[in-house]
């Protein structure tokens, strides 16, 4: 049974199929047709609610897709749509800035920008004074696409937004009380959601997991559902059997290093892009800029890290950066915990060593010390929410103007995320000079095929790689950083 | 006893101040707050009746060839499925062209194109009916595709013969000047994008009529398409839009085949059918803006004045010829954008290939003609040393010339237009700190472009050129409005409804528009090549003048006063007595007043544009009303090492005459400009080798995002009232801004020149993409492999 709070009404059901997406459920069972379809695929925003979770500190707020998302994500949780934070003369501050500003002009986008900036509002503006800026604005916008406006009086309006009176949401998820919810009364061996033969399970520790795994090793884990998710919505298949793997605080944590992880940093495999893009903001800067080019601030509220590995897709972005870190991964499951690192990951094109009844527990990375770097570029023809065409990451430790160790790892240029090993060997031992990235530069070549697609041709991949390699040694000597 | 509803402000307040919401002032789009609540209701919104049916369709897997097998047993047997049609189910005509023929309901024995539909199938569920199409057994002879337009070009395939526009002796022009440079410039198409994808929602009427509600911009054509593919007289059937989330010429004539497949269902089945193309599908199978192979020569002289140029254009039409006849004509009418060519030659091919029929996008041609002219006139800068913005003065068409179809050049302020823009934007300060920059950083290079736009009002088809509307008073004095426009948008409900409240003088919470629909206003044009206002505006102007005469006509009679005596004014109608005094009467009182003494409060309006008309044999005439104009200076920066850019700075100046509501024009023309620039930057369309639609969902087509807006961006509005009888002198401006993303892509161009000292115009095609740029500058550095 799948119970949630809907604009401040809790709704409960037993009969909702485990592949029903939240923006079905809502459209065709319950006729809340305030947020729309435009794709059905994560890419466009026109669906976009807020998802509200009851923390020590309240109700917390965060956008999502709700095209590619299931109903289990929603359990016990709170979603808000456009005419659930506003009625017709009272409106949600965001609504009437979107009108001051003429932020509307077919509309059908409108809904989706609605809760975006909303959620904006409700995270940055209830408590604070300071005007947004820019990058916050962006960053909330991301994952909303308009055809008609131009964005320029929607930036507006999400701008005026925070000078009209206080309106807090979490009033209008709380009309009709809050409900307590304990997880560890949940009987999680029995399916949250049966029907027409489709199961969904939902774990809350990695131990319920294990057991989950060993009765059903064949079942389909789905974490952020933003890879998942487009089975369902684009390829119209239906999976018998799901287990959400993304309520278990124990995956979804970030210890630094020396927090009982030795001295390595520990990332849950469940942990989101937005979590992560906090959490490496300090020790992995190049990283935490390139996670804020992840998809859209959607998708990263949703999309996990694990995923992103797990998925084993050659254009995922955080793989090339984890294997230039030289990361190792934790797996565990029916056959024990195991530690692989990262670049024996692969086998091939979506082929992984994990097995049945396996699951992506944490990934391990080591914090940069004196004289290494990370570096990392990321390619594609639009600057936000777009798949690389190249994904560049580079690791040099460079002591006394020697470089004793170099990794770049690219995605997009192979069948799988893959380390540059002859480009390495002939960065490695040699001085931190434009002649030496210039030599090694001309290994690319060797190091990868790669195809030519809608994305980019060949030609253009392996150029761009070698001139990025040029790149970064201008931008780490400007920096001064590897001198 | 009378009820006032608690909508209506107090009339004695309303005497008070001039009424609100009048033409010519900011006023929110009328379905604004509706919009923001997620309340406005899209076709996909509305209630589904009981017995809801959901219609897909198969699509064909190969490019060309025969269909020698179509097994749709298991369709039939898929879950949910409730009835399967091929074109042999059809009752009347499969044809759905709208000017030639050609265009097919379903594929008829043969498949012309990857995507084409072949079958459909309605299911209890949309997912079911998804599901179910993928269960069809199809086999093919296959044969040989044309898959491109040189392909096209070398094997004689048009969709239409081809068209040639000449002026002068362009062989003698070109021998004799004494420089010149020719190209050929590859310009793709784009999708239109629209968040809304096509749907259409049929329920079946009693006599085996149909009521089609459709996402379009042309219900007249839907609705007589319906009725032959149905073959029913064409009062069998009603066609309604409300609003469309998004048209950008993608739902003028291509939403009829999803209107006529839900319309066959339903009254095959009689039940209500609806048909939504997913994202996936609606990209695969549905037209867009056509690519163009544009080749050129052109003559100067050694100061950069043209002499003469010869210009061939060849669009991708696909399969059929759908607008594309129009749409090559619009192209080859903007080639010569804001410059007298003088003699020249302008040669336009129309190709037939094995891919979706393309179609209508805002601008209709005229972008992918004049993109060649500002790049030509890059070119001549470059070959001849000067800055290409002089270059482009000494070019501008002269009062008194005309164009190489012969439209004599009448009322053109654009080069004043353009000197404003130079001064206001600091043009040649913010050229020379450019050059400066690109001088001393080694990898990262500035350009900067200002171009104009010149573009032509009026559907080229003059008997288009017609519009309807209807308006009804109510005694309480509402007015309800109602005209052959569709709104998608851009604001045109709005806007004409301001019209209706100016002549009244009445606010415009009066006015309360109506859905569009084929039985009030009749025979109407599609919402199109930017006309809607023009047209529904003066249509409904018109109407208003008609009640307005009768109005005072009765008030004469009544008052016993003469017609100058009776004056609408503050929403009262102000009566002078023969006294001098005013007697102020409230627009309710007034029109109750009428009622009882059985005056019709209800009539239509019609207009026809004046003084417009081309001969297609001869290529020549006056096609145009008169020109919309603007001009753009763009700013951008690139990366020489990936390609990469980012818009600084775009400045624009826009003419739309004498606005009818500025907030709305002036987002026409920011909206417009995004869409122009994501054309020509990140939008790639591409199909494969098998000419399969490779850029096929938002994953790999992409459209422009809110940070690839220019970081600084300036649009003003040039506020001059247009010299030609439209309405309120305004200047239409759905389409003309688009054209101001050129600046964007001629600035990208300026920026790559830098690297060989502006001493070489680069070769670029369009789009823009990171990696056309590093090729670009990896030719200009020599350094190509
Ligand atoms: C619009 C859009 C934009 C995107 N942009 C980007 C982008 O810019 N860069 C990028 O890299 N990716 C992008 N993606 C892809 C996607 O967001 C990422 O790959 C994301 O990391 C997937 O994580 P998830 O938690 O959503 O995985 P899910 O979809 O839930 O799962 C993906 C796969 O991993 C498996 N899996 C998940 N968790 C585990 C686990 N703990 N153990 C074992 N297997 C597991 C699942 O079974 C599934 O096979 C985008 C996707 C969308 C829809
Ligand atoms: S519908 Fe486009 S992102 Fe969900
Ligand atoms: S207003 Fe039409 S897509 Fe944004």
């Amino acid at each position: 049974m799948i119970r949630f709070n809907l604009n401040g009404r809790w709704i409960e059901s037993s009969e909702i199929d485990p592949n029903c997406t939240i923006l079905k459920y809502l459209r065709t069972n319950l006729k809340q047709v305030d947020v729309k379809e435009g794709c059905a695929a994560g890419d466009c925003g026109a669906c976009t609610l807020m998802l509200g979770e009851m923390t020590e500190h309240g109700i917390e707020y965060r956008t999502i897709n709700s095209c590619i998302a299931l109903m289990a994500q929603v359990h016990n949780r709170y979603l808000l749509t456009p005419s659930g934070i506003g009625r017709p003369g009272n409106l949600h501050p965001a609504q009437q800035a979107m009108i001051d500003t003429h932020g509307s002009q077919c509309g059908f986008c409108t809904p989706g920008f609605i809760m975006s900036m909303a959620n904006l509002y409700q995270n940055a503006c209830i408590n604070e004074t300071q005007a947004l800026t820019d990058a916050e604005i962006h960053a909330a916008l991301s994952g909303n696409l308009c055809r008609c406006t131009g964005y320029r009086p929607i930036i507006d309006a999400a701008k005026q937004m925070a000078e009209l009176p206080r309106v807090d949401v979490r009033d209008i998820s709380a009309r009709s009380g809050v409900q307590a919810f304990d997880p560890a009364a949940a009987d999680t061996a029995e399916a949250l959601q049966e029907k027409d033969g489709h199961r969904l399970f939902m774990p809350y520790t990695e131990a319920q997991l294990q057991a989950l795994l060993k009765a059903y090793p064949d079942a389909r884990l789905w974490a952020g559902g933003t890879d998942i998710g487009l089975e369902v919505t684009q390829r119209f298949s239906q999976f018998d059997t799901i287990i959400c793997v993304n309520r278990i605080p124990e995956l979804a944590q970030c210890l630094a290093a020396g927090q009982d992880m030795g001295d390595q940093l520990w990332l849950g495999a469940g942990v989101t892009f937005s979590q992560a893009e906090t959490a490496l903001a300090d020790s992995f800067p190049s990283f935490a800029q390139l996670l804020h080019r992840i998809g859209s601030r959607q998708i990263r509220n949703m999309g996990t890290l694990g995923g992103n590995i797990a998925n084993a897709s050659p254009i995922g972005d955080t793989p090339p950066v984890f294997l230039a870190l030289a990361a190792t991964l934790e797996i565990d499951g029916i056959q024990g915990r195991r530690e692989v690192p990262l670049k024996d990951f692969y086998l091939g094109y979506k082929q992984t060593v994990m097995q049945p009844g396996e699951y992506l527990r944490a990934i391990r990375i080591s914090p940069l010390g004196a004289g290494e770097s990370l570096t990392t570029y990321k390619i594609s023809k639009r600057y936000d929410d777009d798949i690389s065409a190249v994904m560049f990451a580079l690791y040099l430790n460079v002591q006394d103007g020697l470089i004793t160790e170099a990794r770049l790892a690219c995605g997009g240029m192979a069948a799988t995320p893959l380390l540059a090993a002859k480009t390495n060997a002939a960065l490695t031992g040699k001085p931190f000079t434009l002649e030496t990235f210039t030599a090694a530069a001309a290994c690319i070549e060797q190091d990868y095929q790669p195809l030519s697609d809608v994305r980019a041709s060949d030609r253009y991949r392996l150029q761009v790689t070698r001139n990025l390699l040029t790149k970064a040694f201008i931008e780490l000597s400007q920096k001064g950083e590897a001198a | 006893m009378s009820f006032t509803s608690s909508k209506v402000t107090p009339w004695e307040q309303r005497r008070q101040r001039p009424a609100k919401g009048k033409s010519g002032k900011e006023l929110a789009h009328e379905s604004a707050e509706k919009h923001v609540l997620g309340t406005a209701v899209y076709i996909d919104d509305m209630p589904e009746v009981d017995g809801t049916l959901h219609a897909v369709v198969g699509k064909s897997t190969i490019p060309c060839g025969e269909i020698t097998r179509l097994d749709l047993s298991g369709v039939w047997a898929s879950p949910g499925v409730v009835d399967v049609i091929t074109v042999k189910d059809i009752p009347g005509d499969i044809d759905i062209s709208p000017a030639f023929t050609g265009d097919l309901i379903l594929a008829d024995g043969r498949v012309e194109f990857i995507g084409q539909a072949l079958f459909a199938v309605v299911a209890e569920t949309f997912d079911q009916a998804k599901r179910a199409v993928n269960a069809a057994v199809v086999e093919y002879k296959e044969e040989e595709a044309i898959l491109d337009v040189k392909e096209a070009l070398k094997r004689d395939s048009f969709v239409n013969p081809t068209h040639t526009m000449t002026e002068g002796d362009v062989e003698a022009a070109l021998q004799s000047a004494p420089l010149s440079v020719s190209g050929e410039m590859y310009v793709r198409g784009q999708e239109q994008f629209y968040l809304e994808t096509q749907i259409s929602y049929a329920l079946p009427g009693e006599d085996g009529s149909v009521k089609v509600f459709s996402s379009t911009q042309h219900p007249s054509e839907v609705q007589k398409l319906v009725a032959e593919v149905l073959d029913v007289p064409v009062n069998y059937v009603q066609v309604e839009v409300r609003r469309m989330g998004g048209g950008f010429g993608g739902k003028e004539t291509q939403a009829a085949q999803w209107s006529a497949l839900a319309a066959v269902f339903a009254t095959r089945l009689n039940r209500p059918v609806k048909m939504r193309l997913d994202r996936q599908d609606d990209m695969v199978l549905t037209g867009k803006r056509h690519d163009f192979l544009n080749r050129f020569k052109i003559g100067f002289n050694e100061e950069g004045v043209i002499l003469g140029a010869d210009i061939e254009l060849a669009s991708f039409c696909g399969y059929s010829a759908d607008l594309s006849d129009a749409i090559t004509d619009r192209a080859m009418f903007h080639v010569d954008n804001a410059y007298n060519l003088h003699d020249c030659r302008v040669i336009g091919h129309r190709c037939r290939t094995n891919t979706v029929s393309n179609t209508a996008f805002r601008g209709f041609g005229g972008p992918q003609g004049m993109i060649l002219a500002e790049c030509m006139l890059d070119d001549i800068a470059r070959a001849v040393g000067k800055d290409p913005l002089d270059v482009r003065k000494l070019n501008y068409y002269q009062e008194g010339e005309h164009t190489h179809y012969g439209q004599p050049i009448e009322d053109y302020y654009l080069p004043e237009l353009i000197a404003t823009l130079e001064k206001n934007c600091d043009y040649r300060q913010r050229r020379a700190d450019i050059a400066e920059f690109n001088k001393t950083s080694q990898w990262k290079k500035r350009g900067l472009a200002l171009t104009p736009v010149r573009f032509g009002i009026s559907f080229t088809t003059t008997f288009l050129n017609q519009a309807g509307a209807l308006i009804h008073i109510y005694t309480d004095g509402s007015i309800h409005l109602n005209h052959g426009g569709t709104e998608m948008g851009q604001g045109l409900y709005t806007k004409v409804a301001q019209v209706v409240a100016n002549e009244f003088a009445v606010d415009i919470d009066m006015v309360r528009v109506s859905a569009t629909t084929t039985d009030k206003v009749p025979n109407t044009s599609a919402t199109a090549a930017s006309s809607g206002s023009d047209l529904n505006g003066k249509a409904a102007q018109n109407a208003c003048i008609t009640l307005k005469k009768r109005l005072v006509d009765f008030a004469v009679d009544y008052f016993k006063v003469s017609a100058d005596d009776v004056r609408f004014e503050n929403n009262h109608i102000v009566v002078t007595g023969s006294d001098g005094k005013e007697d102020w009467v409230s627009f309710a009182e007034f029109v109750n007043l009428a009622y009882v003494n059985r005056v019709s409060l209800s009539t239509t309006g019609f207009y026809k544009t004046p003084d417009i008309h081309y001969d297609p044999k001869a290529e020549r005439g006056k096609p145009f009303l008169y020109y919309a104009f603007g001009a753009t200076c763009a700013e951008v920066e690139i990366d020489t090492l990936t390609g990469e850019y980012k818009i600084l700075r775009a400045d624009i100046l826009h003419d739309v005459g004498q606005s009818l509501n500025p907030a709305i024009d002036i987002g026409q023309v920011e909206g417009a400009f995004v869409q122009g620039t994501g054309w020509l930057t990140s939008e790639e369309l591409l199909w494969d080798d098998r000419g399969r639609l490779a850029s096929a969902s938002a994953a790999t087509y992409k459209i422009p995002t809110s940070v690839d807006i220019p970081q600084v961006f300036n649009v003003e509005l040039f506020n001059r009232p247009a010299a030609a009888d439209t309405i309120y002198h305004s200047k239409a401006v759905g389409e003309p801004p688009l054209m101001h993303g050129i600046a964007v892509f001629c600035a990208l161009r300026d920026a790559v020149a830098s690297v060989a000292d502006y001493k070489v115009s680069p070769q670029l095609d369009t789009p823009a993409t990171p990696e056309r740029i590093l090729n670009a500058v990896m030719a200009c550095q020599g350094t190509a492999e």
